[in-house]
C-alpha cells in the first residue's frame, strides 16, 4: 500500500513536467524576412544571430500548442491556447532570427525581450514589460501597463506606455515617447529629434541635442529635468503655467541681453534664451510641473 | 497540388497547420512554379510600400463630417453588432493625429503673427465625440480584457481627465494663453490615443 501511494505521489509530482512540452524547431529563412510571433503569456525572448534561419527553443504548458511555419521572406510562429484570457501558466520562447529580420511581436501579459537586431521591430504587450537592445532601424513598442526599455542607437523609436515607465539609454535619431503616469528617463542621449510627453509622470533627459535638431518635452503635472552640456548650441523656450522654472545654463535673452541662468525660480511666465549662437530648438511645456535645466 | 490549391492552403502552411505530407506537396509545387513562388513573395508584409508613403498626409477639411457622422450613435443593426468599425477607428485616429499634430505644431512654433490659435470649439467637439465613441467601444470590449488591465486603463483615463479638466479651466480664465492651448490639445490627444489603443486590445491576434 505504501509503495502504491509512493508511486502515485511520484506520478502526480511528475505530471506537470510531463504536461509541459519542450520546443526545438528550426527553419531556413531569408536574412531580411518578416517574422510574426504571437504568445499571450510568459516570456518571448528574441536574439539576432548571423544565420539565415530561425531556431526556437523553449516550452509551452499543457493545453497550449506551439506552431511555426514559413519560408523565404515570411514566417509565423506562436502559441495557441484554448483559453486566451488565462494569464498563467505562460510559455517560454527563445527565438533566434537573422539580425536584419523584420519582427512583429504581440503579447498579452508576456514579457518581451529583444537583442542583437539591426532591422525593424513592432511589438506590443497589453501588460507585460518590453526590453529592446540593439541598433534597430525602427522600433515601435507599446504596453498599457508594462515598462518600456530601449537601449542602443536606433534610427527611429516610437514608444507608447501607460502606467509603466519608459527608459531610453543612448538614444539617437528620431525618438517619440509617451506615457500617462509613467516616468520617462533618457540617458546618454544625442538625438536629432525627440518628443517626450507624459501627463503626470516625471521626465529626465541627460545628453545633448543635434544643432539642427529639436527636443520637445510636455507634462501636465510631472517635473522636468534636462541635463545638457553648458556649451550646447540651442534656443530654449520654457513655460510652466503654475510651476517653477530654474535654468543653470547661461545664454542670451530674447533682446540680446543676458538670459538663461535663472537661479531664482521663475513662476508663471515663460523663459527663453539662446546659447552658443543658437541651434537646436529646446521647447518645454508643463502645466504645474517644475522645469529644471541643469549643466551636464 | 494545383496553383489554386496552394493559394487556398497558403495561410495554413504559414501557420504550420498542414500535415507533413501536405506541406511537402506544397513545397514541391513551389519548387517548380514560378508563379506561386511570386505569389508567396507577394505575401510578405508590404513594409517597403508603407515606408515609401509620405510621412504625413494633410486631411481634407471636409473629412471630419463624414467620419463624425459614421461615428455618431445611430441605431442600426450593424452598429449594434459592431461597436465601431475598425477602419473608422483607424481613420479617426489618423485624422486626430494629423489635426492635433498640426495644431501642436502651430501652437508650439513661435509665430510672428499675433493671431492666437486655440483649440477651437469644433476641434474640441471632434475630440469629445471621438472620445465618447471610443469610450463606448471600450466598454463593449471590456469582456476580452483582464479586470486588472481594465482597471489600469480606467486609472490612466482618470489621470488624463483630471489634467484635461484642470487645463481647460485655466484656459477658460486665460483663453489667449498659447501654452495652455497646447496642453489642452495634448491632453485630448493622449486621451483619444489611449482609448484607441485600449479598444484595440485583444481585437487582433
Amino acid at each position: 500500500m505504501r509503495r502504491r501511494l509512493a508511486s502515485l505521489l511520484l506520478l502526480l509530482a511528475a505530471t506537470p513536467l510531463a504536461a509541459q512540452q519542450k520546443i526545438n524547431r528550426r527553419i531556413a529563412i531569408d536574412p531580411d524576412a518578416s517574422i510574426r510571433i504571437n504568445s499571450m503569456a510568459g516570456l518571448i525572448k528574441v536574439v539576432g544571430w548571423d544565420f539565415d534561419s530561425i531556431a526556437v527553443t523553449g516550452s509551452v504548458p499543457a493545453g497550449a500548442q506551439f506552431f511555426m511555419g514559413g519560408r523565404g521572406r515570411v514566417a509565423k510562429m506562436g502559441v495557441e491556447r484554448k483559453d486566451e484570457t488565462l494569464a498563467e501558466p505562460g510559455s517560454t520562447l527563445e527565438v533566434r532570427v537573422p539580425r536584419r529580420a523584420r519582427l512583429w511581436i504581440k503579447a498579452g501579459t508576456a514579457a518581451i525581450e529583444v537583442s542583437g537586431l539591426y532591422g525593424e521591430l513592432d511589438c506590443s504587450s497589453v501588460s507585460g514589460p518590453i526590453r529592446v537592445e540593439g541598433s534597430l532601424k525602427l522600433l515601435v513598442a507599446e504596453s498599457m501597463e508594462g515598462d518600456l526599455k530601449a537601449f542602443g542607437p536606433m534610427d527611429v523609436v516610437r514608444l507608447k506606455g501607460g502606467a509603466g515607465s519608459v527608459t531610453l539609454r543612448g538614444p539617437r535619431g528620431d525618438v517619440q515617447a509617451f506615457t500617462v503616469g509613467g516616468t520617462i528617463v533618457a540617458t546618454d542621449a544625442a538625438v536629432v529629434r525627440a518628443h517626450l510627453e507624459t501627463v503626470s509622470g516625471t521626465i529626465a533627459y541627460d545628453g545633448t541635442v543635434d544643432r539642427s535638431g529639436t527636443l520637445e518635452v510636455i507634462t501636465h503635472s510631472g517635473d522636468i529635468t534636462l541635463r545638457l552640456p553648458p556649451e550646447i548650441a540651442a534656443e530654449f523656450d520654457l513655460s510652466s503655467f503654475d510651476g517653477d522654472i530654474v535654468a543653470a545654463i547661461s545664454g542670451k535673452g530674447e533682446k540680446g541681453g543676458k538670459g538663461g541662468e535663472v537661479q531664482k525660480p521663475v513662476r508663471g511666465k515663460p523663459v527663453s534664451f539662446m546659447t552658443s549662437g543658437g541651434g537646436a530648438n529646446v521647447k518645454v511645456r508643463s502645466f504645474k510641473g517644475e522645469i529644471r535645466i541643469l549643466k551636464r | 497540388m494545383t496553383c489554386p490549391g496552394l493559394r487556398a492552403r497558403f495561410d495554413d502552411y504559414v501557420a504550420g497547420r498542414l500535415s507533413d505530407i501536405e506541406a511537402r506537396a506544397l513545397e514541391a509545387h513551389l519548387e517548380g512554379c514560378a508563379e506561386c513562388e511570386a505569389f508567396l513573395e507577394s505575401q510578405a508584409w508590404p513594409i517597403d510600400a508603407v515606408r515609401s508613403l509620405p510621412r504625413a498626409v494633410a486631411p481634407r477639411e471636409d473629412l471630419w463630417p463624414a467620419i463624425g457622422s459614421r461615428l455618431s450613435p445611430r441605431e442600426s443593426a450593424h452598429r449594434r453588432r459592431v461597436a465601431v468599425p475598425r477602419w473608422a477607428l483607424a481613420a479617426a485616429a489618423v485624422l486626430l493625429v494629423a489635426v492635433s499634430s498640426g495644431v501642436t505644431a502651430v501652437l508650439i512654433r513661435r509665430s510672428a503673427v499675433p493671431s492666437v490659435v486655440q483649440p477651437s470649439g469644433s476641434l474640441e467637439a471632434q475630440y469629445a465625440a471621438a472620445s465618447e465613441e471610443l469610450t463606448a467601444a471600450l466598454e463593449k470590449a471590456r469582456a476580452r480584457l483582464a479586470p486588472e488591465t481594465f482597471a489600469s486603463i480606467q486609472r490612466s483615463l482618470g489621470i488624463i481627465d483630471a489634467a484635461l479638466d484642470e487645463s481647460r479651466r485655466a484656459l477658460a480664465r486665460d483663453p489667449v494663453n498659447e501654452g495652455l492651448q497646447l496642453l489642452v490639445a495634448a491632453a485630448w490627444r493622449q486621451k483619444v490615443d489611449l482609448l484607441r489603443r485600449a479598444t484595440g486590445l485583444g481585437a487582433e491576434s
